[in-house]
């Protein structure tokens, strides 16, 4: 006889518990002896339904108004930006050029400086001097400054004038005479210039000294 | 009221009722039509009749280009074309700052047109009279072109409701005349039409993008959320091997020295001898791309890649290199020469001065570039065996770097050399080559006899950074080294003691050159007299090679010889030497090779 059967057999040997006996006392439908209350509806509810929707309205309404005022603010720094990309492009296109060498060569030809010859090296490692070991010329190897050779079309743009104007036919006139205002104005700053030149560098930081690496 | 008036007006209110409710239907009906079914027919066509989009042209910046140090050699701005309404032309009421009202005339406002866009009043008027003239309902005539920025703001503040503006990319070189006529240019419409600008356009093109935008009708404020943006695409940068600041030096240099020599034209090319890289590629006259049209047409390309020549006595050395290579020759073998001979097929040959006959020894025949020891020489090997070893240093090989209208000089094959060419062949007449090709030559010699391909561009730099390095070709050994050395060897002593050795001299250095010169063509089948194409080619330091300088003038008439050419070198030598820092060494050669037996 298997485990399995004994079991069952045990199974079916126990007592079974039983419901207890239902017991009907008297009658089993009777009237509700007073109607429940019927409750108020709380004014809390209306009031957070209705000042939410209040709120959500207001609330687009002001969301509204907002982006249509950054829309507004938008629109102007985008103005400014494009000035100030005009702006940029015309101070590029104003120093266009400055840095070309032969820009750079006939200035420096104009402030005496010249190409020399041959330099002479110091080599570290024993301190002894390599190549021609002659103080440098006052010849130039070629004339940057009289003979300049290298065209630069960009070096040759005039500043754009400004037109100045006028109620009448003085237009012109003044036009001109706003020229010579200007070239006043750049003869005196080429005199600044000048003064400033020959004054020897401030030292407000210390001397200038090389920097090694 | 009594109940049938009172069921009357009941029905009354039902039907007004229903046909409140019917109307009602009705619009809702026509609102679904319009907001939903039609919706997007109405948009299109709102967009098309109501001022309620806009979009503006995103520019895409076309790529720089820069000099091995990223000094920029072009870049782009924006230029404008001034065009006029000539319906709207006319007085315009204006107020001043106190208030005031007065009138401006159009003749004054002609005056301030002129003042900025450099067109004179009377032109202005002219051109918009004419237009009118020829069509009453004109709306447009065109009154200047390429304005600056600086222009165009100050055209604005004149706030002349009839101009318009057209912007456009446009290019721009810093530089100027600096390697001009190596980077070209545009055309006004902004097709590059020469040089790099052309070469290297795949490179350098932007693509204009777009943005699209609802807007406000009343005040044209773009409506948040609408943009629909198609981005501009930059181009890319291409970097070249040269220096710009030695560009300059050899620019101006040349162009004295032109001018000197009284010489038509004039180039300086230096190149590096291990990489192969052009660092310098000068002439004169040149090209300011920014204003091209003030150059002579002539001098708007590069007559460094576009010049074909004979290359006369530069050649020697390449035919001393054939001999060596052969083991037919040593730079000690010797032959004799006279100053002129008729050589038994019936061709004569002379050389440039007069000289009793002479045993020279190879080197002896570079030094005094006779050409009938070369001739001598050169008939140790036959036509077939030269013809071979010309191609192979370069000879009508075609063009060296691949620059726009690059020439590729040209040579006959040898079952065609006649009596004379057989000779001619061997100092360098006879067959014509470039100067990229000579310069090419010179490079495989001082680097111990392996050809680097010359380059000019370094690479190209795509926008998001991705460098695409150009490949010029793999290096070539052309001649043992032993060869290569020893005709190293023999053209440091051309320079050491050829006719030109105290020209070119640098303090320091020892200098390897040859000087060259071509007869030129006259058009009508003969050369023409007492001028000459001449040029010098050498490389410095000597014994250790690091840069080859070319320099030829064409048409010298001061000294017509090619000896012209040897201030030019000396001072170009002297000034890469400077410029790239080669330290100083011997000053000449450790073996000195005699001319003669």
């Amino acid at each position: 006889m298997s485990a399995a059967n004994t079991a069952a057999v045990l199974r079916a040997a126990a007592p079974q518990p039983r419901p207890a006996p239902e017991r009907t006392p008297g009658r089993r439908l009777h009237a509700v002896p007073a109607p429940a209350p019927r409750r108020r509806p709380k004014l809390g509810y209306a009031v957070v339904a209705f000042g939410g929707a209040v709120a959500i309205a207001v609330a687009q309404m002001g969301l509204s108004v907002l982006t249509t005022q950054s829309t507004y603010e938008l629109a102007a720094l985008n103005q400014e930006r494009r000035t100030a990309t005009l702006q940029a492009q015309e101070l590029r296109d104003e120093v266009a050029g400055l840095s070309s060498p032969q820009h750079l060569a006939s200035k420096a030809a104009s402030l005496g400086m010249v190409i020399d010859a041959s330099p002479s090296y110091l080599r570290l490692s024993d301190g002894a001097i390599v190549g021609e070991g002659e103080a440098a010329g006052t010849v130039s190897t070629v004339d940057a400054g009289e003979r300049a050779a290298v065209g630069n079309a960009l070096l040759e743009r005039k500043p754009v004038a400004t037109p100045v104007a006028g109620g009448s036919a003085e237009a012109g006139k003044k036009a001109a005479a706003a020229d010579q205002g200007a070239q006043k104005a750049e003869t005196e700053k080429a005199a600044a210039e000048k003064a400033a030149a020959e004054l020897p560098p401030p030292l407000t930081e210390g001397l200038p000294s090389p920097t090694t690496r | 009221m009594n109940p049938i008036a009172k069921r009357s007006a009941r029905r009354r209110t039902m039907v007004a009722a229903a046909l409140v409710l019917i109307v009602l239907a009705g619009f809702v009906v026509r609102l679904i039509d319009i907001q939903v079914v039609h919706a997007d027919d109405h948009i299109a066509d709102s967009q098309r009749t109501g001022n309620m989009t806009g979009s503006e042209k995103l520019w895409g910046t076309r790529g720089t280009i820069v000099d091995a140090d990223g000094v920029v050699l072009a870049s782009s701005t924006m230029r404008y074309d001034l065009a006029i309404d000539p319906a709207l032309v006319g007085d315009i009421e204006r107020t001043r700052e106190d208030g005031t009202e007065y009138t401006q005339t159009w003749d004054e406002q002609a005056d301030l047109i002129a003042q900025v866009s450099g067109t004179s009043a009377d032109e202005i008027k002219r051109i918009v009279a004419d237009t009118l003239e020829a069509d009453p309902d004109a709306r447009w005539a065109q009154l200047a072109k390429n304005l600056s920025t600086a222009q165009y703001q100050a055209l604005r503040e004149l706030e002349l409701p009839y101009l318009v503006y057209d912007p456009k990319p446009s290019r721009t070189y810093p530089n100027g005349a600096v390697a001009g006529n190596l980077i070209g240019f545009e055309s006004n419409d902004g097709d590059p039409l020469a040089g790099i600008e052309l070469a290297q356009d795949s490179c350098l093109e932007a693509k204009d993008g777009e943005v699209t935008f609802a807007k406000g009708g009343a005040d044209g404020i773009r409506i948040p959320g609408s943009e629909q943006v198609t981005p501009a695409v930059d181009g890319g940068q291409v970097q070249l091997t040269l220096d710009s600041d030695l560009q300059w030096y050899m620019e101006q240099m040349i162009a004295e020295e032109t001018q000197n020599q009284r010489a038509v034209a004039g180039t300086v090319t230096v190149v590096d001898v291990q990489t192969g890289q052009i660092r310098a590629a000068a002439q004169y006259p040149s090209m300011d791309p920014n204003d091209v049209l003030a150059s002579d047409p002539t001098y708007r390309g590069s007559l460094i890649f576009g010049t074909v020549f004979e290359p006369g006595s530069t050649f020697k050395p390449i035919t001393a290199a054939m001999l060596l290579e052969e083991g037919v020759a040593t730079p000690l073998s010797t032959t004799t020469a006279a100053g002129w001979e008729q050589f038994p097929n019936g061709a004569r040959v002379g050389d440039s001065f007069q000289h009793p006959t002479y045993t020279y020894t190879l080197a002896g025949a570079l030094i005094d570039s006779s050409n009938v020891a070369l001739s001598k020489f050169g008939e140790l090997l036959p036509d077939e065996k030269r013809y071979e070893w010309l191609k192979r240093f370069g000879i009508g090989g075609g063009a060296v770097v691949g620059f726009p209208g690059e020439e590729n000089g040209w040579i006959r094959p040898a079952s065609e050399w006649d009596n004379q060419t057989h000779y001619a062949t061997t100092f360098g007449q006879a067959f014509t080559a470039t100067i990229p090709q000579v310069v090419s030559a010179y490079q495989t010699i001082a680097n111990g006899g392996v050809r680097v391909p010359l380059s000019l561009i370094e690479s190209c730099t795509s926008p998001d950074g991705e460098v695409t390095t150009m490949d010029p070709g793999e290096p070539e050994r052309i001649l043992s080294e032993d060869t290569a050395e020893d005709v190293r060897l023999m053209l440091e002593n051309v320079g050491f003691q050829g006719p030109v050795a105290e020209q070119i001299k640098v303090p320091g250095y020892s200098i390897a050159a040859k000087t060259g010169t071509a007869q030129k063509t006259d058009g009508n089948g003969r050369y023409k007299s007492g001028i000459y194409f001449t040029s010098i080619v050498g490389f410095a330091p000597a014994e250790d090679p690091q840069y080859v300088v070319m320099i030829t003038l064409d048409e010298p008439k001061r000294v017509t010889s090619s000896a012209a050419t040897a201030p030019a070198l000396q001072k170009a030598m002297e000034y890469v030497l400077k410029d790239q820092r080669v330290l100083p060494g011997a000053s000449e050669p450790e073996t000195k090779l005699p001319k003669f037996k």
